[in-house]
């Protein structure tokens, strides 16, 4: 490792990032356009009461709760696909009626009601909807009191802990951040090798490992400056932030690697915008998970930046400490180890 | 003398193609090499060899008096490379992009400037190379492979498609750097430009050396030695007139020419390295 070749590898790729339009472009508008969408996402919760139900025999009245200003009713055939649901965050709770509710209550007995909560359901909510069944039990039979409730939450208990949708895409868009930069590392790869100037390079005295560290210096050192400023304008270093940069940094590598694999695959920048593009995509859906509860299901997990957008989420929405988080970091560690050690294996081969 | 460069069964292989076929050849310190041949003769994968750029399948090549490919760094921190292809950091400034190889070299002395004006690019110093003409880039070139002061210098192809005043003074700086000492490795296939430049020529065809020695004595080994005289005649006409100059009787004919005819003009015919290489190879070195 030669200091000075790196350091004369560095200056020149920051020259040619500053002096590129388009790298300037995506870096410089990207981050005003997420900082942008986070403050413009709106910071309070809806205040309108979406509310599925099941009943094989809706009770008239809980039908006449239908149409009521501020009340939203989803009727439902089994109680599986309403607490799906529910789960998935399309309604704030979820009713289910026993099916002979109206025999129980002619008999004289207390039918067993069983309301469904998401996780992250306020304990307003929870006490709203008890009130709403027992003043609608009431309306039905003019007493008061005459049913058993049975609680259920749905996925982890985040009651009382509701979070707003600005501070749920704040994985979203930080992952977003980090892997713009993969298409500003490959461009800058790609033309070096297209217009041979690497060529011009291989016949001095650096080494390959030179440029490597060059490289990964300059993608990292944007990668991260670019989410650490996103995270502290979006509070999300408010909460364990060695964690949160501990993610970060991992992420940067991880861009990083996956910039090198990118280039070593691609011919020109216009293939690099094209498959940089289905990367982004794909990396991106973990960030669309921790965004929308419930949107995404085991196979996700398939893809390394879940375990990124995972620890950010649990992190800064949910308060998770080193061990609630420690088995994603490390999983997270060896995807990028892996992503970086295969990046610099193809790449190699490409300049050579 | 020295040799700057011994190459010995130098052999490269693209899969079943071999592009490189067991060469040997040296070259003194000093010594401007022609290496000549058509294009896919193997040209530029023994300068990719000899630069360290490709390892060889067998054979070795001794720079300076290191092992390319054991002691790459050492063999790449004494020599310069130009690329037939203008492969420089367009939006770069030219003086920011010799600066960038003065820095990968450890250069410490470099004065940029001063090489930008050798190559008649002063006053541009801090123009964008995007801006530049093809000869103002083939020029700046020229100046990167210069700026360690190597002890030897490949030059793939540094003057085609260049105008003259381009291709004059790149050859000026390589008569120069010649007489600072350097050894000078020219690719071409410009019979031309390595007849006027070069110590020595190399002959390269299907990977193999066809020949190797001064243009002089390739002309003379291969070449048609004659004079060719115009003469007038009586009725004021004028005639080609051929003596060989290697027959018995040469000094005879020759005497008689001046004695009994009117000789408007008289000239040795010498063969082009580019007769010999067809006499050599077979084929064109324009092919």
């Amino acid at each position: 490792m030669n200091s000075r070749i790196i350091k004369a590898l560095l200056k020149k790729d920051i020259s040619l990032f500053m002096n590129n339009r388009f790298y300037m472009l995506i870096t410089v508008v990207g981050i005003v356009f997420y900082i942008g969408i986070y403050f413009l996402l709106p910071s309070e919760v809806d205040e309108e009461l979406s509310i599925a139900m099941y009943a094989e025999e809706v009770p008239e009245a809980f039908a006449a709760l239908s149409g009521q200003q501020g009340i939203n009713i989803g009727y439902f055939e089994d109680e599986e696909s309403m607490t799906q649901t529910v789960l998935d965050g399309d309604y704030i709770a979820g009713i289910s009626l026993p099916t002979d509710i109206l025999d129980i209550w002619a008999a004289g007995n207390k039918p067993d009601i069983t309301i469904y909560y998401p996780s992250a359901a306020s304990t307003e909510v929870l006490d709203a909807i008890v009130a709403l069944v027992k003043e609608l039990s009431y309306a039905q039979t003019g007493q008061s009191i005459n049913f058993d409730i049975t609680q259920e939450i749905l996925g982890a208990d985040m009651t009382g802990n509701q979070i707003n949708l600005r501070d749920r895409m704040r994985p979203l868009l930080v992952i977003f951040i980090l892997l713009t930069e993969i298409l500003t590392l490959a461009s800058l790869i790609s033309v070096e090798i297209e217009q041979g100037t690497a060529r011009a390079l291989f016949v001095t005295p650096m080494r390959i490992s030179d440029l490597f560290i060059a490289k990964g210096v300059l993608g990292v050192g944007l990668a991260l400056i670019q989410s650490i400023l996103f995270m502290l304008l979006v509070g999300g270093f408010a909460h364990q932030p060695l964690i949160v940069l501990t993610a970060l940094i991992l992420g940067s590598i991880m861009v990083v690697g996956i910039g090198f694999l990118l280039s070593s695959v691609t011919r020109d920048v216009m293939s690099v915008t094209g498959w940089g593009m289905l990367i982004l995509i794909i990396f991106a859906i973990p960030g669309f998970g921790a965004t929308i509860p419930g949107l995404l299901s085991g196979w996700a997990k398939v893809i390394p930046s879940y375990y990124l957008t995972d620890t950010v989420n649990r992190v800064v929405n949910y308060s998770a400490g080193w061990v609630d988080v420690s088995a994603n970091l490390a999983i997270l560690a060896g995807f990028t180890a892996l992503i970086i050690y295969a990046g610099m294996v193809t790449l190699r081969r490409r300049y050579q | 003398m020295n040799k700057s460069i011994i190459v010995e069964n130098l052999t490269y292989r693209y899969g079943e193609l071999v592009a490189v076929d067991h060469i040997d050849f040296e070259v003194e310190a000093g010594e401007i090499l022609g290496f000549l041949g058509p294009n896919g003769a193997g040209k530029t994968t023994a300068v990719k060899m000899l630069t360290g750029q490709l390892h060889p399948h067998e054979g070795k090549a001794i720079l300076l008096g290191y092992d390319v490919v054991k002691d790459t760094p050492k063999v790449k921190a004494q020599i310069g490379v130009c690329f037939e292809q203008p492969n420089l950091y367009e939006q770069m400034s030219a003086i920011d992009n010799l600066k960038l190889f003065a820095e990968l070299f450890s250069v410490n002395d470099f004065n940029g400037f001063a090489l930008l004006k050798r190559v008649g690019l002063a006053g541009r110093e801090k123009d964008r190379v995007a801006n530049y003409s093809k000869g103002m880039k083939q020029r700046l070139m020229v100046a990167r492979s210069l700026v360690n002061r190597p002890q030897i210098i490949f030059l793939d192809e540094p003057t085609a498609g260049l105008d003259p005043v381009s291709s004059e003074a790149i050859d000026n700086i390589i008569l120069e750097e010649r007489e600072r000492g350097a050894t000078i490795f020219l690719t071409t296939h410009d019979m031309w430009e390595a007849d006027k430049l070069c110590d020595r020529v190399a002959f390269i065809n299907q990977g193999r050396l066809a020949a190797l020695d001064a243009p002089r004595n390739l002309k003379q080994q291969y070449g048609k030695r004659s004079l060719i005289a115009e003469v007038a005649s009586t009725s004021g006409k004028i005639e080609k007139k051929e003596i060989r100059m290697d027959s018995a009787d040469t000094a005879g004919a020759v005497e008689n020419l001046f004695s009994k005819e009117k000789v408007i003009t008289i000239h040795s015919e010498e063969a082009t390295l580019e007769d010999i290489f067809i006499k050599v190879t077979g084929r064109r070195l324009s092919e």
